[in-house]
């Protein structure tokens, strides 16, 4: 193990000082690339993730690549700044890229009013910035940010978040799931990201990738989906700043 | 022994033939005539795609080859121009290998090549696609010793056998059309020309010589007689097969 | 690489009707699995599964390798997936889709990071010589159901596995035949299995195991992942229509029941598959496994 969590217990106080239910800071700007149909920048703690989305529009190759009769494509492309993570390193373009592009793509093509663009494709551009945990969480929210800012339709915000559950080993009872990780608590602890539609509680995304008893994962998604309803404050909040501008 | 196959087994693909032969087991599929790429679109001819999978890992320049040779044998035999421009792809996953194989000294893609033949041909029957004609395949392994005779030849030898014959000095792949006609040869090691005209004819009488021609071994038997050529083995799968398909007719 | 064929709007209408009437198109239960049959070859490692029509064969093999600079008392342990045309004329080799991605990663989730097998039995000298086991899987027919298929194939064969004995000698190590020393069986921690639950209805109807038809028709997916001591090994929610996350839980407690009638069945066929290779009671005799300590890796 990487670093001790026994403080934890001392002092109910996380490695970076935050409470068990304590979001990071968070940043979001919306309109920050004036060419893109709409953008967006969001830093959660040190993940800083830019967002663009271009379209609806006609796909590259127009005909065979655009959507269908009834509905449009959203294509998703994450890229990883060289200097993004700890060390310096090219990422090709790997599976654990496409599953996150997969689960994006997904996620917005159930979300947006895709039946209103026939034929053509919404495509989404993420560069990652900087990589401190949640990657997934803060990408999913960088995008609804930018989606509302190109204007393209869709039901609900779609938002999520990081939930983990703080106990180690399956004997310990101090099973304090905490809420939104950074990159070493995520090393050490299980954990999942939870990505619900705005107000409601329905889970739209749903990722896990750690062993946990089956007892836990209800402790985790309840922290989560409350992580998520204050996270859709915050990104309401952004968004009608922004809108205060123009009334 | 003769070589064991099943027919059409598979329900996604449109053909399809299980081949079990001397230690080796192949699946074949064939998907076609299909919707072809606009890239590989051929105005009066239909595309073959071979896709060889090797039983472990991911495919190497060895499948590369054997696909090359797969594609220029099976286009050959195929009826490509009445069905242009269409795609017919055959897909044949290694199943399962002899544990011996790698200590034969014999280049594995000869000893993996007359079985892949026979299993496409099996799913190209399978899948109705347009032949021109059939096809068998053997193997030669010509063991080192000073006096080659046509005794000494290994017809469609199992790892075992090779191992045994060891060291092989050269080895040889036939396969025959229907009428007889030579479609292709790979050979491998040193030899004399008269070694491979002996073989090819050994070859040629294993494949497709008309009655009473030098059975493979002792236990292959077609259709309760023993002493068959392959060409026949190769006529009692089908006629099995649509005898089974046509049971209802029959039946009735 | 031709277009997967689309269900019609009239299939895809009929199954929808169907299942609001609590039908499936062949009959089954909504949380029952197709038949499972699962057969292993001649070869150790070799498992063939077959669900309904989908039918997957899992092959493990072993080679000796160096380890990874940052790992040196671990083996190496990859599994490999890729889609061949045969499955279906949509795959194209080399260009994975994104149905492949998703299956490797989760098996990769599933099995690898949730240390299904124990890597460090692997090592033979650390830092210089290891056991790099891989497993191939390959899809031969493909009905859905491909992820479950897929996972129980790759236990199946972990679990039937033997790898060759080795015999260390300080910085020398020998490979033994099998005719030399009886293989030695994988040591596997615990057995994680996958079900994937499809959702229908704006995920207010959920069923088990669905065929290719139901897989194209559904509004998303939920692949559950976990072993039969009840710990979830994997969950991923891909999109799709949003769920209540009551919902999740009763998934579950489902999927643990499900897990452990498919585990109870691997077994059964191992039991048996062993029955039948030691058809003359000789091998218990010969075989020292049963007090053969548990091997240390070395270093």
């Amino acid at each position: 193990m990487p670093l001790d969590t026994s403080t934890y217990s001392l002092a109910l106080l996380r490695l970076d000082g935050r409470r068990w239910n304590e979001l990071r800071n968070i940043h979001a700007q919306i309109s920050t690339q004036a060419a893109a149909d709409g953008s967006s920048y969001l830093e959660m703690g040190n993940t800083k993730v830019l967002c663009t989305v271009t379209g609806p529009a006609e796909g590259r190759q127009s005909g065979q690549r655009g959507g269908k009769d009834n509905e449009a494509k959203v294509e998703v492309e994450i890229g990883f700044a060289g200097f993004s993570g700890l060390e310096r390193r090219k990422r090709k373009n790997d599976k654990r890229t496409s599953e996150m592009q997969h689960t994006l793509e997904t996620a917005y093509s159930s979300l947006l009013l895709t039946h209103l663009y026939p034929h053509s494709t919404i495509t989404l551009n993420i560069h990652i910035l900087s990589q401190d945990g949640s990657l997934l969480a803060a990408c999913i929210n960088a995008a609804t940010l930018a989606l509302i800012d190109a204007g393209i339709p869709m039901t609900d915000y779609l938002v999520a978040c990081t939930a983990a559950s703080s106990a180690t080993s399956a004997e310990s009872d101090n099973s304090d799931p905490l809420l939104d990780l950074n990159n070493l608590e995520e090393q050490e602890l299980s954990f999942l990201t939870v990505g619900t539609l705005g107000r409601s509680d329905r889970v739209s995304v749903l990722i896990m990738e750690t062993r946990v008893r089956m007892e836990r994962v209800e402790g985790m998604l309840a922290v989560g989906i409350d992580g998520c309803k204050r996270m859709r404050e915050i990104l309401d909040r952004v968004v009608k700043e922004y809108g205060q501008r123009f009334s | 022994m003769a070589p064991e196959a099943i027919l059409s087994h598979l329900h996604r693909a449109d053909g399809s033939a299980t081949y079990t032969h001397n230690g080796y087991c192949i699946i074949g599929a064939v998907n076609g005539p299909i919707e072809v790429l606009r890239r590989d679109e051929m105005p009066e001819e239909a595309t073959v795609e071979v896709n060889v999978r090797p039983a472990v890992g991911v495919g190497s320049p060895k499948e590369r080859h054997l696909e090359t040779l797969l594609h220029s044998t099976l286009r050959s035999i195929i009826l490509t121009r009445s069905i242009p421009r269409t795609l017919v792809q055959i897909t044949l996953q290694v199943r399962s290998l002899p544990d011996e194989e790698s200590s034969t000294g014999v280049s594995p893609s000869l000893l993996l090549l007359p079985h892949l033949l026979h299993t496409s041909l099996l799913a190209l029957l399978s899948a109705s696609i347009p032949l021109s004609t059939t096809l068998t395949a053997v193997l030669i392994a010509l063991p080192s010793t000073n006096t080659a005779t046509a005794s000494t030849q290994l017809l469609s030898p199992t790892a075992q056998e090779l191992l045994r014959a060891k060291p092989i000095r050269s080895a040889h792949v036939f396969a025959f059309s229907g009428e007889g006609k030579l479609l292709l040869n790979e050979s491998d090691g040193t030899f004399s020309y008269e070694e491979w005209d002996e073989a090819a004819e050994a070859a040629q009488e294993v494949c497709c010589k008309e009655d009473g021609g030098v059975g493979l071994g002792e236990g292959m038997e077609v259709d309760g007689r023993e002493g068959q050529n392959l060409d026949d083995w190769l006529r009692s799968v089908v006629r099995t097969k649509v005898g089974h398909e046509q049971r209802w007719k029959s039946t009735s | 690489m031709p277009q997967e064929a689309q269900i019609s709007v009239n299939e895809r209408a009929f199954i929808q009707d169907a299942l609001k009437e609590q039908l499936r198109l062949d009959g089954r239960a909504f949380d029952a699995f197709r038949p499972l049959e699962l057969t292993f070859g001649d070869e150790y490692g070799v498992a063939d599964v077959q669900l309904g029509k989908t039918r997957v064969i899992a092959r493990i093999s072993v080679d000796v390798t160096t380890p990874l600079p940052e790992r040196k008392f671990d083996g190496v342990f990859q599994i490999i997936t890729e889609f061949s045309p045969m499955a279906s004329p949509a795959f194209e080799v080399g260009r994975p889709t994104n149905a492949e991605v998703v299956l490797s990663r989760i098996l990769e989730k599933a099995i690898r990071r949730s240390n299904a097998l124990d890597t460090e039995s692997l090592c033979i000298i650390a830092g210089l010589k290891c056991f790099a086991l891989r497993a191939d899987v390959h899809v031969i027919d493909h009905d859905g159901g491909l992820i479950d298929a897929s996972c129980i194939a790759v236990m199946a064969a972990l679990q039937h596995f033997r790898r060759p004995d080795v015999l260390v000698e300080g910085e020398k190590a020998t490979v033994l035949s099998i005719r030399e020393r009886d293989p030695i069986p994988l040591s596997i921690l615990h057995q994680p299995l996958c079900v994937t639950f499809s959702y229908f209805e704006e995920g207010e109807l959920f069923l088990v195991d669905s065929n290719l038809a139901e897989e194209q028709v559904r509004d998303g997916e939920v692949i559950i992942t976990m072993n039969r001591h009840g710990e979830v090994c994997q969950i991923a929610k891909y999109g799709g229509a949003p769920v209540e996350p009551y919902a999740l839980f009763n998934l579950t407690s489902l999927a643990l029941q499900k897990v452990k009638e498919m585990s109870k069945f691997i077994q059964e066929r191992l039991d048996e598959d062993a029955k039948r290779r030691n058809a003359g009671g000789l091998l218990a005799e010969l075989s020292a496994e049963n007090d053969r300590p548990f091997d240390r890796p070395v270093g």
